[in-house]
């Protein structure tokens, strides 16, 4: 018999299993469905609803976290297959009230509509920036290119990330 | 595991192409062996000059490769160009070159379309193609960096019970859709090894997309070649297109044309221009077979005359 665990299709019926995931520096013991993706037990489980669910087929973006510090997209990682693995979501940028630069910066461009998007983008960006500190355009444009904004306001987000890599661009919403 | 579960059992190594067809119940495995927990060795090279890439490999580490950007940059390349940033970063070499075949009927969550299942899904049509009979899918093979590794003369190491056994890159497809792999029941590819490339060696790849990014290819032009020592005329060569039949194609009839001739301008458009009538692309997610024809054509004209120009550099 066809059962679906967490959106997936299965033919067995499958048991839980314990998981630890440290998520935000926070260490978490979660019982899984071993067909529940990274971005459900976030979400529901864990309850940091920051990382949005969207195409939940690997094509928008928008569940973007850091898993080991690359940039996944969480509606199509497996829970299981992250046990004992570090993630970060949009929840781990800020300290306390002190928001990080590309986070300031996506306010300061206004790179934000509908918001939906931002999670995934503030996550890509974050990784971008750690390795390539001073990002060209070009470069920006392809490391945000699995990050879908259907505001289509890919402009100032451009703009956020390279004011937040200090290369001259003005805020323009202050 | 795999091989005692049999075809039940799926291995899983990125999940970028396995997760999401589950997702559409296109595979619905009794279970998954995860590859996750093995770490890939690095690429590395071996005495012969030949660069052995370990298959669990993510596409963006190859990206990131000193070695492969000095040895192999045709392979960078076409890894660079694959899905997204997160999707290069999830998925690896191997499960690239396994990925599912693709068409407007197949890869669909079902509850979006409005016809029966295909062949592919045990159904009793093909929806793009209604004359197919029962044995045929002319779904599209997407793999960006098979092209590349084909015209690259690599070999591919396949992991089974009994050993490994090494095939050269053309021989994993089989040119059918309803079963694109000639891997076996629990054979996984392991590695691929490419070999050294000498003096006069020149290469280009090249993907069209609609939008640039994150997407299938519509067409994929892989050429590899290696000019004579007159460095006018080629002495050896491969042209490997990919996205637009059931498996990458190789076209033999345009590798001896273009060494037939002087490499100029006219005989590399002449070559194009027979090339795009030798590969008898498929239309598929909306490109007609009449524009992909024009589509190899151009861009294969182009690649040619930017690895000719590469290889007179290496000389």
């Amino acid at each position: 018999m066809d059962v679906t665990t967490g959106g997936i299709a299965t033919r067995t019926r499958s048991t839980s299993r314990l998981i630890s995931l440290c998520v935000n520096s926070e260490w978490h013991e979660i019982a899984v469905k071993p067909r529940s993706t990274l971005v459900e037990v976030i979400r529901e489980t864990i309850g940091l609803t920051g990382t949005k669910a969207s195409c939940e087929s690997g094509i928008c973006g928008a569940c973007t976290v850091l898993l080991n510090g690359r940039p996944v997209l969480a509606c199509i990682t497996l829970a299981v297959e992250c046990d004992g693995k570090q993630i970060r979501t949009v929840e781990g940028l800020a300290d306390g009230e002190k928001l990080t630069a590309i986070q300031e910066a996506f306010l300061d461009q206004g790179a934000i509509q509908c918001g939906f998007c931002t999670p995934g983008m503030l996550m890509s960006a974050t990784a971008l920036l750690r390795d390539n500190p001073t990002p060209t355009r070009e470069e920006i444009n392809k490391a945000l290119e699995g990050n879908l904004c259907r505001c289509t306001g890919y402009n100032s987000i451009v703009d956020a990330v390279l004011q937040a890599s200090g290369q001259g661009v003005k805020p323009v919403m202050k | 595991m795999l091989c005692r579960w049999g075809p039940d059992a799926r291995a899983f190594a990125g999940g970028t192409d396995l997760v999401p067809h589950m997702r559409a119940q296109l595979v619905k495995p009794g279970l998954l062996v995860s590859l996750g927990g093995i770490a890939p060795e690095p690429p590395r090279l071996l005495l012969n000059g030949s660069v052995r890439i370990d298959a669990l490999s993510r596409l963006a580490d190859l990206e990131r490769s000193d070695l492969l950007r000095s040895k192999v940059p045709m392979l960078v390349e076409a890894a660079h160009v694959v899905g997204s940033n997160q999707i290069r970063q999830m998925g690896t070499l191997g499960g690239n070159l396994c990925q599912e075949t693709r068409c407007l009927y197949l890869d669909q969550k079902h509850d979006y379309q409005f016809v029966a299942p295909c062949y592919k899904r045990g159904g009793a049509c093909c929806y793009p193609f209604p004359r197919n009979g029962q044995d045929t899918c002319w779904s599209v093979y997407m793999s960006d960096v098979a092209p590349a590794l084909i015209a690259l003369q690599a070999s591919i190491e396949i992991m089974r019970e009994s050993g490994t056994r090494h095939i050269r890159a053309e021989e994993l497809f089989t040119g059918n859709g309803l079963k694109p792999l000639s891997l076996g029941e629990s054979e996984l590819v392991g590695a691929v090894t490419i070999p050294s490339k000498g003096s006069g060696f020149g290469w280009d790849f090249h993907k069209s997309t609609v939008r640039g990014g994150l997407e299938f290819g519509m067409a994929v032009v892989a050429v590899a070649l290696r000019l004579a020592k007159d460095a006018r005329t080629c002495a050896e060569s491969r042209i490997v297109i990919g996205a637009v039949r059931e498996g990458p194609v190789r076209l033999a009839s345009a590798e001896s044309s273009l060494a037939s001739g002087e490499l100029d301008e006219q005989h590399l458009a002449q070559v194009a221009v027979a090339a795009s009538k030798e590969v008898n692309p498929l239309a598929h997610h909306g490109f007609s077979r009449r524009y992909l024809m024009d589509n190899i054509r151009v861009y294969l004209r182009r690649t040619l005359g930017r690895a000719v120009e590469r290889a007179r550099q290496e000389c």
